[in-house]
């Protein structure tokens, strides 16, 4: 079975094309190895490469420094928790509400439509402030930035942003969290560390949910944390079900301690 | 993914160091990027994304030359290192799986090319 790699192969000749395009000067001058005398000047000022090393990204992590000083300034902790639409995000932050009596911290929800998981969280009493992106398919650093804002900082310690949605698009965008945080359902597939490795890779933590359905679903959990070593050896994979309430306990201890 | 987002940036760069040339008389002919593989940066949508993005600038007209720069990998473990096409972060030595990502991570504006205008030069040669 061929496999089709879009971002390689099929543009790789791109670069040679543009460079075959020579002029009957340049082609005469290239092979020929000889530069007519009166030429000359003009072969010099013809084209001027210029050095750059320009780090592309840097408009975004400009505002990811701003938010990690904002964040060191009030000794504040941010996660970035990331996971794909119903993997139990907010249902993972109610329980994390419910159960948690000693930190005091604050969700900033991320979501394309609807207060639902604000509402969700604020009706458990939990400070939360709602960020609509409007279509846009994850946070970046400068709306995060805007949105602490409107957060009490100063009485908080920890401060917990809920991605949108999605796999992809949050792992390579900095918001300036101090970890990531990936979520990944029992009825999800157990190869979607594999199918998503950047995200499993950026994670320092890794909740699989859900987990009181394992009777129910063709959920490999053993192959799953294989998959899971695989790309990332070192974060802790927590078992969790927010429904029975079962491994939440082990989750709160390792946010305690991570800030 | 984001080449529209990432190519803002890009542009940006480019008609930065573009308005800091001296000489007026001249042209973008090419800028040159080095993709990390780690990006995921899908060379054809970037380039769409550069021929819009540049359209009624400076730099019109120009052509991009995305370099990839496979992903490197070293063991932890046995000390081996080398790169790879996949983002698959197992030891190829000794399978053990303590890999560190050492190169293949950045995007960066590398050069970029300026030529003098084309109706300059034949007026200057004639």
């Amino acid at each position: 079975m061929k496999a089709l790699r879009w971002n390689e192969d099929r543009h790789k000749d791109t670069e040679e094309q543009s460079d075959k395009v020579f002029s009957k000067t340049e082609r005469f001058i290239k092979f020929s190895g000889f530069v007519p005398v009166f030429l000359l000047p003009m072969c010099l000022i013809k084209t001027m490469k210029i050095k750059v090393y320009r780090n592309l990204m840097g408009a975004n992590d400009k505002w990811a420094n701003k938010t990690r000083a904002l964040l060191a300034k009030e000794n504040v902790k941010m996660l970035n928790l990331i996971g794909s639409p119903g993997a139990g995000k907010t249902a993972l932050l109610e329980q994390t509400v419910k159960k948690n009596s000693h930190r005091a911290f604050a969700v900033l929800e991320g979501d394309i439509e609807t207060r639902n998981d604000a509402e969700r969280l604020a009706r458990l009493g939990c400070e939360v402030s709602q960020l609509l992106t409007g279509g846009g398919c994850h946070l970046e650093a400068k709306m995060v930035h805007h949105a602490l804002r409107d957060l009490p900082l100063h009485r908080l310690d920890l401060v917990i942003v809920e991605n949108v949605g999605n796999l992809v698009c949050p792992a390579e965008f900095d918001i300036g969290e101090h970890a990531k945080v990936v979520v990944l359902s029992v009825t999800e597939g157990e190869d979607k560390p594999l199918k998503y490795p950047v995200i499993f890779r950026e994670a320092r933590a890794i909740v699989v949910s859900k987990i009181d359905l394992l009777p129910h679903v063709p959920f490999k959990l053993k192959l799953c944390l294989e998959f899971i070593r695989k790309i990332n050896p070192h974060a802790p994979v927590f078992k969790v079900s927010a429904m029975t309430g079962k491994g939440i306990k082990e989750w709160i201890d390792w946010l305690t301690a991570a800030g | 993914m984001h080449e529209f987002s990432i190519c803002q940036a890009l542009v940006a760069a480019v008609l930065k160091e573009l308005g800091k040339v001296k000489d007026k008389q001249i042209r973008l002919k090419k800028a040159r990027i080095a993709a990390g593989q780690y990006h995921r940066i899908v060379p054809a949508s970037l380039k769409f994304a550069y021929k819009i993005l540049t359209k009624d600038t400076p730099a019109e007209g120009s052509s991009l030359l995305i370099k990839t720069v496979p992903i490197k990998l070293k063991c932890n473990k046995c000390g081996w290192s080398g790169l790879t096409r996949d983002i698959c972060f197992v030891c190829r030595k000794c399978g053990g799986v303590n890999m560190e990502i050492i190169g293949g991570k950045d995007l960066c504006l590398e050069s970029i090319e300026v030529e003098r205008r084309q109706a300059q030069r034949h007026r200057g040669t004639k």
